[in-house]
């Protein structure tokens, strides 16, 4: 059964190539908000929360017929986080900017109108942790204490001494960190016909990464995975006749 | 039928292929109902909290593999099982690297062997050329009237919990500063309410350092000093420097995992009030039972921007890193379990300015004058003759 449903697809792809197969290559750019799934264990007033970032991409897009193709979008992307302390601990926090050179391939699905069409993609990236920079305020223990009256009460514990700023680049533990991230996409968007050749396109796309932020290093570890919601614009332009 | 099949491909392959996330319960909320429990907490609150990780020799996955099978078939309420659970949690910890750690269980049936079970001790009294504290007397009876001018000053003070500090202050050919107290409670002492012969002779010590035009040196007396505040870095190095300046960096977890650290910190000396920064020798005395707050004190005086200082004795212990109470506050260090009544370990990890930890390795001296119990006995003090003769007239 598997077997004829495979040669089904293939037939059907095959007998649309001659006619309809096209190359477009393009530009996009995006937003993007990454959240970290995990947990912070039994970390007192310490949590991960979700941080900003963006992507730049080139995509290439091989269309098969009127309503699918394949894709590809070479890209780098920020895929951030930030671990925050709340409560007497409030202000203590890192923020960690991770740059990602990612590889989405897609199958493109194409429905709706001439000039107008709706589309969606589905499929999966790899992606390798290029980069990574940290910037935060953690507790100094040999920080030089406030001057403050005996009676001095405060809610944040950085009142008493201060904290310790930092804004540097991260280097990698080889033993702990997993650089490379394999996951699956999931987008959807609208495409309009600017001119023959030229097609704007608006997508909200979500990254779910299958691949721990860590190698299994050590026995109940706590995995760490990228949840991406991106919402882009770009252009394509096809290329031949 | 194609677009189906792929899509029931696909949420197939996103909702089966991440791991669970577990969850890990903090170690005093464990019932110790039973042995697993006891262990599993234990091992837990090490997992996450101890900060070595990064460089202790301790494979704790093996740990979990092999005692875990064994405490699954002890009964916790048998006094020959609780017994050899000792032995166990012994072995298990005995290459752990802070210096600092010590277990302490909570059961009536171990109470007689032994209160607390310390790597860190049992290795150290292992070591060759091992040797227990200097006799306080030795400090406080025996140096001040035979290397100490007349005129030396000293005092002991008892604390409502059962300790007591002892500091002994005067001067060497007139002309160096001889400081020697037995722990770091000095900010305490010194800013005592109540007026006493330790914080007179405290008292002695500042004004001659700040008041006193040519001196030649000072020798800081911190050998068998088991440490204490670290708040007193500031005021006893902070009165040898005008500005503020680093010593190393500490860092502390940053997350659940064992390698999960917070960034390197600076570990910075700060000047104290009005202080002159002191660029005549300075000789630090250590001895291999200086530890902590006694070692970090070698070493920010060797750190001085002056560069005056030189180390005379023998290596210390090596347990530097600090600790804090609270494991809250830096997210890791000292827990307590059901059974364990404190397992007691530094809250962060901390390196000095040449980018090396001593942690389990102990400071090097720049001059190594070994302990020797003859001429102690004999009322002399190789170490301090040595001190004082790095110092030139």
């Amino acid at each position: 059964m598997k077997k004829k449903c495979l040669l089904f697809v293939l037939c059907i792809i095959a007998g649309t190539l001659t006619s309809h197969a096209q190359w477009s290559l393009g530009l996009e750019a995006g937003y993007n908000k990454n959240y970290l799934f995990t947990n912070s264990g039994f970390r007192a007033f310490t949590g991960y929360k979700p941080e900003e970032g963006f992507n730049i991409g080139i995509p290439v897009k091989y269309t098969l017929n009127d309503w699918f193709g394949v894709q590809a979008d070479p890209q780098f992307i920020r895929k951030s986080n930030r671990i925050e302390r709340s409560g007497f601990f409030e202000g203590v926090y890192q923020k960690n900017t991770n740059s990602y050179i990612q590889l989405p391939l897609m199958a493109h699905f194409t429905f709706g109108g001439h000039k107008l069409k709706g589309f969606f993609n589905l499929g999966g990236y790899a992606g390798y942790w290029t980069a990574s920079h940290i910037k935060g305020t953690q507790l100094d223990v040999f920080g030089q204490p406030n001057v403050v009256p005996d009676d001095f009460q405060s809610k944040r514990y950085l009142d008493y001494i201060p904290g310790y700023n930092y804004d540097e680049q991260y280097n990698f533990d080889s033993r702990r960190d997993r650089r490379i991230e394999l996951g699956v996409l999931a987008g959807t968007g609208v495409s309009y016909q600017l001119k023959p050749r030229y097609e704007l396109f608006a997508e909200g796309r979500y990254y779910r990464a299958l691949t721990d932020q860590q190698k299994n290093y050590m026995l109940s570890q706590i995995p760490r995975y990228n949840d991406t919601f991106v919402i882009q614009v770009g252009c394509m332009y096809r290329l031949g006749k | 039928m194609f677009r189906a099949a792929v899509c029931i491909l696909i949420i197939t392959t996103v909702t089966s292929c991440r791991k669970e996330l577990p969850q890990i319960n903090q170690p005093e909320r464990y019932i110790s109902g039973n042995f697993s429990e006891a262990f599993e907490a234990y091992w837990n609150g090490m997992n996450n909290n101890y900060i070595f990780w990064d460089i202790d020799p301790t494979n704790w996955d093996d740990v979990y593999k092999k005692y875990k099978p064994l405490f699954a078939q002890m009964n916790i309420n048998d006094s020959t099982d609780v017994r050899k659970s000792y032995t166990y949690f012994k072995e298990m910890t005995s290459q752990l690297v802070d210096s600092h750690y010590a277990l302490q269980i909570n059961s009536k049936y171990v109470k007689d062997s032994a209160t607390y079970i310390s790597p860190s001790g049992i290795r150290h009294s292992k070591q060759p050329g091992y040797h227990g504290n200097i006799n306080p007397n030795f400090f406080y009876s025996t140096i001040p009237p035979k290397y100490l001018d007349p005129g030396y000053v000293k005092g002991v003070l008892n604390f409502s919990d059962g300790s007591q500090f002892f500091a002994v202050a005067g001067k060497i050919k007139n002309n160096i500063l001889y400081l020697h107290f037995n722990s770091f409670r000095l900010k305490t002492v010194y800013g005592s309410p109540t007026p006493n012969n330790a914080q007179k002779t405290l008292k002695y010590y500042f004004d001659q350092l700040q008041n006193t035009a040519g001196l030649k040196g000072i020798i800081m007396d911190v050998r068998s000093n088991g440490g204490g505040a670290l708040a007193d870095l500031d005021l006893l190095v902070g009165a040898l420097t005008d500005k503020s300046y680093s010593i190393g960096a500490t860092r502390s977890k940053g997350g659940m995992g064992r390698l999960d650290y917070t960034p390197w910190i600076d570990a910075r000396v700060h000047p104290a009030k009005d202080a002159k920064a002191f660029t005549a020798p300075i000789v630090v005395l250590a001895d291999l039972n200086s530890v902590s707050m006694a070692e970090m004190t070698t070493m920010a005086l060797k750190a001085l921007p002056a560069g005056n200082t030189t180390f005379v004795g023998e290596r210390t212990w090596g347990g530097n890193g600090p600790l804090v109470g609270n494991d809250d506050f830096y997210n890791g260090g000292q827990f307590k379990t059901d059974f364990m009544s404190l397992v007691y370990t530094s809250t962060l990890m901390m390196r000095y300015k040449d980018g090396k930890i001593y942690e389990g390795l102990g400071f090097p001296p720049d001059v190594e004058v070994k302990y020797n119990k003859a001429a102690l006995d004999a009322g002399i003090d190789p170490q301090l003759e040595k001190a004082i003769s790095l110092i030139p007239q």
